[in-house]
Formats: C-alpha cells, sequence, structure tokens
C-alpha cells in the first residue's frame, strides 16, 4: 500500500530547531506528529500533519546506552492526547546528517514496540514513526488493515519551494 | 538534464527532475484551463489529472486551445482534447482524465502536489480551495470575466496563489458573501459568458509563473500567496492592493489546527469515478 506524507515545510523547520535543542540528560530530543488521514484513489493512506508534540523535558530519562530514552510519562501524554483528539500519531527524532536518513537497529525495535500501543486508544488510525536528516525525511506507518510496518514511499513538504521526496525515485 | 528542457536549466539544476515528479491537477480545461494544461506539458510535468466534464462546442473554438473544428463536430471531450494536446508535446506524460464533476471524484485531487482552478463560478472557486485547505495543496486560481458597465465593457480578471496556512481567497477580497449568494439568485439564469483568447492566455501564462517559482529552485523570492489583478482595458496585470493591505495577517476563515483529512474516517466513502 503506498503511504504519502504530507507536513507544512514551516512546521519541518520548526521541528528540526526544537529537535536541536540541547537536553541536561539525552543525547538527542523526541516528539510527536499529530495527524488526520484519508484514503487515496489507488487505496493508499494520505498522512497530514496537524502539529507537533515534543516530549517534555522531564520525561527523558538519563540513559547512556541511547540517544534519547523517554519515560512512561512521555508515551502517556501522547495516547493521551491521539485519544482525546482523534489523531494518529507519529513519533518523530532526527539524525544530523544530508541526505535520506534511516532508522537505527535500535530505533526500529523500540517503534515497533510502542507504535502498535497506539491502537490501544485509536485502532482505526495509522500511526508511525518518522525520521529527519538536515534536508531530507523517511518514515514507517502502521495501517489497521495490514498490522505490519509500510515504508511510507512519498514526503511532500508545502511551502515555497516545495519539497517531494519520492521513494521510488531515490 | 533533459534535452527537450535545456533551454530552461536556468531554473535550477533540479528543475526537470521536480517538474517530472510532480502531480498537477487543472480543474476545467476550457479557455483557460487548456492554456495552462499546454504549459505545464512544455514546462515537463511528468503527471496531470485532468477534470473536465464538457465536450468541445463551435463557440469554444474563439479560445480553447488544441481544439480544432472537427473536435466541435464530433464533441470531442475537453479532456481528450488537452491529454492530446500534453502528450503530442511530452509523450511519456502520464495523463489521468475525469470527465464527470470533479465534485463527484474529488478522491483523485488528494495526492495532487499543485491544483489549478480554472473554473467560472465563485461557488466552485470556494469549494475548490476549501478542499486543497484540507488535503495541504496549494491552490492557483485564474479567471477572466467581461461585464458591461454602461456603454462599454470591462474586461478584468485575476491570478490568485492560495497556500494552506496562508491568507484564503476570502482575506483577499476576491470571494465574499455578497458575491456567493449573488451567483447563487442568479443561478441558472445567466447567459453564456463572454471569453477570448488572449486574457485567458496571458493570465494562464501568469499563474503557471507562479506555479514555477513555487516549486523551482532558481527563484530565491519564494511566495506562498499571490494575487495579481488584471486590467484588460488597461492591459495591466499588477499585485492587488489588498494584499498589500492584508499580507502577514493570520487566516481567520482556515483557523489553526487546521481541519485535515477525511472528516468521516474511517467510514468507507461513495463510490468515486474516473474514466482513465
Amino acid at each position: 500500500m503506498r503511504v504519502v506524507f504530507k507536513i507544512m515545510s514551516v512546521l519541518v523547520e520548526h521541528v528540526r530547531a526544537d529537535l536541536a535543542r540541547p537536553h541536561p540528560v539525552a543525547a538527542e530530543r523526541v516528539g510527536f506528529f499529530s495527524c488526520k488521514v484519508a484514503r487515496l484513489a489507488d487505496g493508499g493512506l494520505l498522512v497530514l500533519v496537524q502539529g507537533y508534540h515534543p516530549v517534555d523535558d522531564a520525561d527523558y530519562l538519563d540513559d547512556p546506552r541511547v540517544g534519547a530514552m523517554i519515560n512512561s510519562d512521555a508515551i502517556r501524554k501522547a495516547l493521551q492526547y491521539a485519544y482525546s483528539h482523534s489523531v494518529a500519531m507519529f513519533h518523530i527524532h532526527a539524525h544530523e546528517h544530508r541526505g535520506r536518513p534511516w532508522f537505527s537497529n535500535t530505533d526500529l525495535a523500540e517503534s515497533a514496540a510502542f507504535v502498535p500501543d497506539f491502537w490501544n486508544v485509536q485502532p482505526q488510525f495509522p500511526h508511525g514513526a518518522v525520521l529527519l536528516s538536515r534536508d531530507s525525511m523517511a518514515g514507517l506507518c502502521w495501517a489497521p488493515e495490514s498490522r505490519k510496518p509500510i515504508r511510507i514511499g512519498d514526503f511532500v513538504s508545502v511551502g515555497a519551494p516545495m519539497i517531494l521526496v519520492r521513494e521510488s525515485e531515490t | 538534464m533533459n534535452p527537450r528542457l535545456t533551454s530552461q536549466s536556468f531554473l535550477g539544476e533540479t528543475s526537470d527532475r521536480i517538474l517530472a515528479r510532480l502531480r498537477v491537477a487543472v480543474v476545467g480545461l476550457g479557455g483557460g484551463g487548456s492554456h495552462v494544461a499546454q504549459q505545464l506539458a512544455h514546462l515537463g510535468v511528468g503527471h496531470f489529472v485532468l477534470f473536465d466534464p464538457d465536450y468541445v462546442e463551435a463557440s469554444n473554438l474563439n479560445r480553447l486551445v488544441g481544439a480544432t473544428a472537427s473536435d466541435g463536430d464530433a464533441k470531442t471531450k475537453k479532456t481528450t482534447v488537452a491529454e492530446r494536446l500534453i502528450h503530442g508535446i511530452n509523450p511519456d506524460a502520464d495523463v489521468m482524465l475525469v470527465t464527470h464533476p470533479w465534485q463527484e471524484a474529488g478522491v483523485h485531487l488528494r495526492d495532487c502536489d499543485v491544483v489549478f482552478g480554472c473554473v467560472d463560478s465563485y461557488s466552485a472557486r470556494e469549494e475548490l480551495e476549501r478542499v486543497c485547505r484540507r488535503f495541504l495543496i496549494p491552490y492557483i486560481d485564474h479567471g477572466m470575466d467581461v461585464t458591461k458597465v454602461i456603454d462599454r465593457f470591462v474586461v478584468s480578471g485575476q491570478v490568485i496563489l492560495s497556500s494552506p496556512g496562508e491568507l484564503c481567497m476570502r482575506c483577499l477580497g476576491f470571494l465574499t458573501e455578497d458575491l456567493l449568494a449573488q451567483e447563487a439568485a442568479e443561478y441558472g439564469a445567466a447567459g453564456p459568458r463572454p471569453q477570448v483568447v488572449w486574457p485567458n492566455g496571458l493570465l494562464a501564462s501568469a499563474a503557471v509563473g507562479m506555479f514555477v517559482q513555487l516549486l523551482t529552485p532558481c527563484h530565491r523570492d519564494h511566495r506562498m500567496v499571490e494575487y495579481l489583478e488584471y486590467d484588460g482595458n488597461a492591459q495591466t496585470l499588477n499585485t492587488s492592493n489588498r494584499l498589500a493591505a492584508v499580507r502577514g495577517k493570520e487566516c481567520p476563515h482556515f483557523p489553526t489546527p487546521l481541519d485535515l483529512g477525511d472528516p468521516f474516517w474511517p467510514k468507507p466513502e461513495p463510490p468515486q469515478r474516473c474514466t482513465k
């Protein structure tokens, strides 16, 4: 199934700046996108980012084994937001390089562990994880019908200039 | 770079790749939309979704780019004329034709990167802008009008770029409740609207110019909202004073957080239609 992920460019820049802020104990920051969705004509999925929710400073754990470890409060707040606002949730973090990024093995294992939890509060929505680099993005989407992660094929950053990342052409 | 596009290499090293990736909708393939479709094909746009339920009539031949007298006789669909025009320029272009009213096949707009509105009515413009905001699509509207004022005709028109998160056509004063109400009251009463080829061409070119500045790397002053007003009697096309007056303000008609996506998700939608 084709998945298209759309976000406003101004929000992407805001998120990049926010994730780059230093934290007292964590080496990197993370957050969540709240999203609305729609079906595409070919049966694919359109994910539209509505808002950004950074993890609170107090919700990071001091764990030198990973760049960022968040506590259960951070997950609970994200679950609560998804439940209260009827939205899909996508975890977001950034890698500090140029070009198309991809998840580390730790990222993949962690995402596979917590993303499906969002179906406990919003079972009808897809949820997932998105990764930013300095000039590109990548992601995985867990759709309710497949229950397995699907690579997000198309990213569109809506702004001036528009930025398009098409998986099939990279 | 594609050898066919070397003359426009100043648009940026990656411009041909960007344009080839784009999926662009043209809603309305009449006097304005036919010009837009032709220019987008020349530019190297790779994917088209063309909407128009009408067929060519003899009265269209004064302005419909690509249409021939035999199209009028054969009642050829306007979408078919545009497809023929596009494939004559770029045989590799992917072209989808929607020959039903776009409102019955709106699902085909959803993953378009840009939508050109080349429609006649204010209400259709408002509907298109709403759909584009819901699916985070920049919308470029253009159109012309001829009105009789006392003993002479006034030729006017507009080109507007309306982007998600920015000022909308109501903010710009182009769409008003009075205009929409007046149009609704006159529904079915209006005769054929005067249309001529040169303002169509001029306004379509300006619309495509906005599209190019939005998409290609050569422009440094990228703008997300624009409003050009055409005075066909004075032969001028200028930035609207209204835009200068409201630039930088927040749009109260599409407030944040934006109302996005399918409002009925995950209920199944009614079947949507297309021909190709």
